[in-house]
C-alpha cells in the first residue's frame, strides 16, 4: 500500500463532492493543524494557538456555512443525498489532524441538523439564524445540550425513557418558551457557542413523546449562564462546562418543530452522532497509520526494522486489518443515514436502526481505544511521547468511546433489539 | 465501601514482615494526608506541590533509605527475601501519586544492584550513597536497552538494542550514545544508570553521574502522563568514568529488570486500588435509567467485578513475583533467567490489568472518567505511560521472546 487514502473506500457509494472536500481539508490539515496540534494541550483554556485553526476551517474555508440552504447563502449540503456521507469524511479528514477540532466543528452543525435536512427543514428558523453563520468573519459555534446532572446521558435512551428522566423543562407562556433547568458537557459550552439546541420537557415526568421538545436559545439571552471549562484528559479544542437556563425566554417558533416531530428529529440526530464519531476515530487511526508506518520502518529490534519481525508484523498487521475494516463499517454507517427514509426498511429515527448504528460506533470505539494503546506499546518507550502524536489520540479516542451514553447503553440497545429483551 | 483495600484485595500477609507493615501504614498515612486528603489541591498545582509531597517522603520519612545497608545510613532491608515487604510499600506510595513512586522505583531498582546480598558493592556504594542519599532530592533515570535506529548495527540485550557503547581506557570506562531516551526523569536525572554493550556486545550497568564532562541534555519532553518526571532524549559524548562506576558481573541487567519490573508494579496496582476506591464511591451514587443505583445493575456490576477482578489478579501476580525473588537461589538467583522470565512475563501482566482495570471502569464513569476533577485520568494516563515504556519496544514482542526462549530454547528469536 502506498498511502492512507488506500484503506478501504466505497467509491461507487461517495459523493462527487467528496473528493474534493477531502483535498482541502487534507491540506488545511497538514499546513493548519498539525503542525501546531502538539501546543493544543497547554492551550485548552484560552485557544489563542487552537484558534486560528477554526478561522480557517469554518470562516477562510467557510466550512461552518455548509449545511445552511443555497438560497441562504450556505452551500445546500442539508439537501443533498450524500449528506451522512459528506459528514462524515468531514469528520475523518478533521478528526485525522484532531479530533477535538472535528467535534466542535461537527457539533456546530449538529442541532442545526434538526432544522436543515430534509425532509425536516423549517425555513423559518433557518432564515433566522443562516445570517449568523453565512456572514460572520469569525467562527461561530453551537452546542447540542443534552447530558443532565441527575442521569448522565440518560436523556440519549429516548426509546427506553421517552424523556422522562429529563429536568430541563419548558412552559409556553403567551408566544414565548421560558426555559429553566441544569446541563452538563456539552461540547462548544464555557462560553463558546452563540446558539445552544436544547432538548427539554414541556411536561416533567412525562414519557410522551409529544412532550419532548428541542428549543433553540440564543447564549446571549438574560437567564442562560455558562461555568468555567472543564480540564480533561484531552480533546482541548472541545471546551465544555456546566450550562444554566433561569426563566430564559424565547419566541415560541424557536421550538424546532413541534409535538411529536421535535423527538423525531432528535431520534434521528443521534445517528449523526454515532457517524460522526466513527468519522473522528477513523480519521484518527489513518494519522495513527502513518505515524506508525514510519516508526516501524525506522527502528529496529534484533537490528531488523521492527517491521520486518514477524512477530512486530503480527501487531502491526493487525492494527492496519482493523483500520481497514473500522472504516468500511464507518462508511455502511454513513450509507444508512443517507438512505434515511429506508434504511434497512426502516426510517433513520426508528429505534432499531438506532441501534445498529450505535452498533457500529460501539465496535469502532472499542478498536479504536485497542489499537492506539497496542500502537502506543510499539512505540514503546516513546509511545508516551507527545511528539509522536499517537498519545494525543489515544487520549482523545477514549473520550470520544464514553460520550453519548457510553458503552453500557450500546450494550443494552444491541440487547434489546436482537434478543427481544423486554425488561432492561 | 466500609472495609480497608487490604481487608478486600487478599494477599499473603505472611510473606511481609512487620517490619514492612509498620513502614507501608507510614507511607499510607503519608498518602492520606499529604496527597488524597487534598487532592483538588494537589491536581491543580501538581507540578509545585509534587516537590514538597515528596521531599516529605523521601527526607523527612526517609523512604528512599529502604535499600541502603544500615552501615551505610540505611534500614537494612537490602537482601532479596524483603522483596515482598519492598512491593507493600511502593503499592501504598502508587497509591497517592504514581509518578512519586515511579521515581523512588528507578532509583531503588539501581541501587539496588549494589546494595542487595550477596553483591554488595561495598567501595561503589561508598562513593554513590553519600551523593545520592544526601540531605536534599536526588534523581536517578535508566537508559535501557530499546529500539534501535536503522542502518546501525548495536549490541543486544535479548533482542533489544544497547545504543550505548562502552571502552575501556586506561583509568576507566568511555561511554558513547547518541539521541538516548532515558526511563524516567532524564531532564533532572542526578544521575544515570545505563545499559551499555562492551567490545564483545556483553551487556552491563554503568552509572553516569549527569553532571560528567560529555553528558548533553535535550529539551524537555511532554508526555501523556508522570508529569512532573521530566524527560529529554540524552548524548553520551565520549563520557568518562571511573573503572569501579561498572558493574559487569553476570545477570546484572536481568536483575535490574526483576527489580523494575516488581516496583513499578506495586506502583501501578496503588494507582489502581485508588481507582477502585473512587469508582466503588461513583458507583453507589450514581443511577441509571433514571432509577437504579449503578452497582445494582447486573451489567454494571458486572464491569466493576471486572475492575475487582484485575487489580486482585495484578496484586497477586505481584507477591507471587516478589516470593520468587525473595528466595531466588534455586533459580540462579534474582538475576537468573528464570527470575528474569518470570518476572517479565508477571509484570507485563500486572500493568496489563491495572490499564485494564481502568480503562473498563472509566466505561462506567462516562464523562467523569475523563474529567480532571475525579482524579481517574490522572492514573489512567500514568499507569499507562509506566506500560508503555516497560514494553521498551515492538509492543510485548521481546517480553513473548524472553517467555519463548526460557520454555521453549529457542536461539534465533
Amino acid at each position: 500500500m502506498k498511502h492512507f487514502d488506500e484503506f478501504s473506500l466505497p467509491l461507487e457509494q461517495v459523493s462527487p463532492m467528496e473528493k474534493h472536500i477531502r483535498k482541502v481539508l487534507r491540506t488545511w490539515a497538514d499546513n493548519d493543524c498539525i503542525p501546531f496540534r502538539r501546543q493544543y494541550d497547554e492551550d485548552w483554556k484560552d485557544h489563542k494557538i487552537i484558534e486560528p485553526a477554526f478561522q480557517k476551517l469554518m470562516v477562510d474555508l467557510g466550512f461552518q456555512k455548509a449545511m445552511f440552504p443555497q438560497e441562504l447563502g450556505g452551500w445546500g449540503i442539508g439537501h443533498s443525498d450524500y449528506v451522512f456521507r459528506i459528514a462524515y469524511a468531514l469528520s475523518e479528514e478533521v478528526g485525522r489532524a484532531d479530533t477535538a477540532i472535528a467535534v466542535a466543528f461537527l457539533v456546530t452543525i449538529w442541532p442545526l441538523t434538526t432544522i436543515l435536512v430534509e425532509p425536516h427543514v423549517n425555513w423559518r428558523l433557518a432564515r433566522e439564524f443562516a445570517p449568523w453563520y453565512v456572514n460572520a468573519k469569525h467562527p461561530v459555534f453551537s452546542a447540542l445540550t443534552m447530558t443532565e446532572p441527575q442521569g448522565g446521558a440518560d436523556i440519549e435512551n429516548m426509546g427506553l425513557l421517552g424523556g422522562k428522566t429529563l429536568r430541563t423543562t419548558a412552559r409556553l407562556d403567551g408566544d414565548e418558551w421560558v426555559v429553566n433547568g441544569h446541563k452538563l458537557w456539552p461540547t462548544n459550552s464555557a462560553g463558546v457557542s452563540k446558539l445552544f439546541g436544547v432538548p427539554c420537557t414541556t411536561k416533567p415526568g412525562s414519557h410522551d413523546k409529544n412532550d419532548f421538545a428541542i428549543i433553540f436559545i440564543p447564549t446571549d439571552l438574560p437567564g442562560v449562564s455558562e461555568g468555567n471549562p472543564y480540564e480533561k484528559a484531552g480533546m482541548a479544542a472541545d471546551k465544555n462546562s456546566d450550562i444554566w437556563f433561569d426563566n430564559v425566554r424565547v419566541p415560541a417558533w424557536y421550538r424546532a418543530h413541534g409535538p411529536g416531530l421535535d423527538a423525531q428529529t432528535f431520534a434521528e440526530i443521534i445517528p449523526w452522532g454515532q457517524v460522526a464519531s466513527i468519522g473522528f476515530m477513523t480519521g484518527a487511526m489513518l494519522n495513527l497509520y502513518e505515524r506508525l508506518y514510519e516508526f516501524v520502518s525506522t527502528r529496529t529490534y534484533r537490528n531488523r526494522l521492527l517491521k520486518e519481525n514477524d512477530a512486530v508484523a503480527g501487531v502491526i498487521g493487525r492494527i492496519a486489518g482493523d483500520i481497514d475494516i473500522c472504516r468500511i463499517l464507518g462508511y455502511e454507517a454513513a450509507c444508512i443515514g443517507d438512505r434515511r427514509n429506508k434504511a434497512y426498511g426502516k426510517p433513520i429515527h426508528d429505534e432499531e436502526v438506532i441501534g445498529k448504528i450505535r452498533n457500529i460506533k460501539d465496535f469502532v470505539s472499542d478498536k479504536t481505544v485497542e489499537n492506539f494503546g497496542r500502537a502506543m506499546d510499539v512505540l514503546g518507550a516513546y509511545g508516551a511521547d507527545r511528539e509522536w502524536d499517537i498519545e494525543k489520540h489515544w487520549r482523545d479516542v477514549k473520550i470520544i468511546q464514553l460520550w453519548m451514553g457510553g458503552k453500557q447503553l450500546c450494550q443494552m440497545e444491541a440487547a434489546r433489539y436482537f434478543f427481544n429483551c423486554t425488561s432492561i | 465501601m466500609n472495609k480497608y483495600l487490604d481487608d478486600l484485595f487478599l494477599y499473603p500477609k505472611a510473606w511481609v514482615d512487620d517490619d514492612a507493615l509498620g513502614f507501608a501504614a507510614t507511607a499510607r498515612a503519608w498518602a492520606e494526608k499529604e496527597i488524597l486528603a487534598n487532592r483538588l489541591e494537589y491536581q491543580q498545582g501538581y507540578d509545585t506541590l509534587f516537590i514538597e509531597k515528596r521531599k516529605k517522603l523521601i527526607l523527612d520519612i526517609g523512604f528512599e533509605r529502604l535499600v541502603l545497608p544500615e552501615e551505610h545510613g540505611g534500614y537494612g532491608w537490602n537482601k532479596p527475601s524483603s522483596a515482598p515487604g519492598i512491593l507493600t510499600v511502593f503499592t501504598e506510595i502508587g497509591r497517592g501519586d504514581e509518578a512519586i513512586a515511579f521515581m523512588a522505583a528507578l532509583k531503588y531498582a539501581v541501587f539496588a544492584i549494589m546494595t542487595m546480598k550477596p553483591n554488595i558493592d561495598t567501595a561503589l556504594l561508598g562513593e554513590l550513597a553519600p551523593l545520592y542519599f544526601a540531605d536534599a532530592l536526588k534523581n536517578v533515570a535508566l537508559i535501557l536497552p530499546g529500539p534501535g535506529l536503522d542502518g546501525e548495527n548495536t549490541a543486544l540485550f535479548a533482542g533489544r538494542s544497547v545504543p550505548v557503547a562502552l571502552k575501556a581506557s586506561q583509568d576507566g570506562y568511555t561511554l558513547s550514545g547518541k539521541g538516548l531516551r532515558p526511563l524516567g526523569p532524564g531532564f533532572n536525572a542526578d544521575l544515570f544508570g545505563v545499559v551499555c554493550g562492551d567490545k564483545d556486545g556483553h551487556a552491563c550497568l554503568a552509572f553516569v553521574p549527569a553532571d560528567a564532562k560529555g553528558v548533553k541534555k535535550g529539551a524537555p519532553l511532554k508526555m501523556t502522563g508522570l508529569n512532573a518526571c521530566r524527560n529529554t532524549d540524552i548524548t553520551f559524548d565520549k563520557v568518562k568514568i571511573p573503572k569501579g562506576y561498572l558493574i559487569n558481573r553476570e545477570g546484572v541487567i536481568t536483575e535490574l529488570y526483576a527489580w523494575l519490573n516488581l516496583l513499578l508494579g506495586g506502583t501501578s496496582i496503588g494507582g489502581a486500588m485508588n481507582f477502585f476506591e473512587i469508582l466503588t464511591n461513583w458507583a453507589e451514587n450514581r443511577t441509571i435509567k433514571g432509577k437504579d443505583i449503578m452497582k445494582e445493575n447486573p451489567l454494571c456490576a458486572s464491569v466493576l467485578a471486572t475492575v475487582a477482578e484485575e487489580i486482585a489478579h495484578a496484586r497477586l501476580m505481584a507477591y507471587s513475583m516478589a516470593h520468587i525473588m525473595a528466595q531466588p537461589e534455586a533459580w540462579g538467583g534474582v538475576g537468573g533467567t528464570g527470575v528474569f522470565t518470570f518476572a517479565q512475563m508477571l509484570g507485563s501482566r500486572i500493568q496489563q490489568a491495572c490499564l485494564n482495570a481502568l480503562n473498563k471502569g472509566m466505561e462506567l464513569m462516562g464523562s467523569a472518567g475523563y474529567a480532571k476533577e475525579w482524579h481517574v485520568e490522572k492514573h489512567w494516563r500514568d499507569i499507562k505511560t509506566i506500560q508503555s515504556w516497560l514494553c521498551g519496544v515492538g509492543a510485548d514482542v521481546p517480553v513473548k521472546m524472553d517467555i519463548a526462549r526460557y520454555f521453549y530454547d529457542c536461539k534465533e528469536v
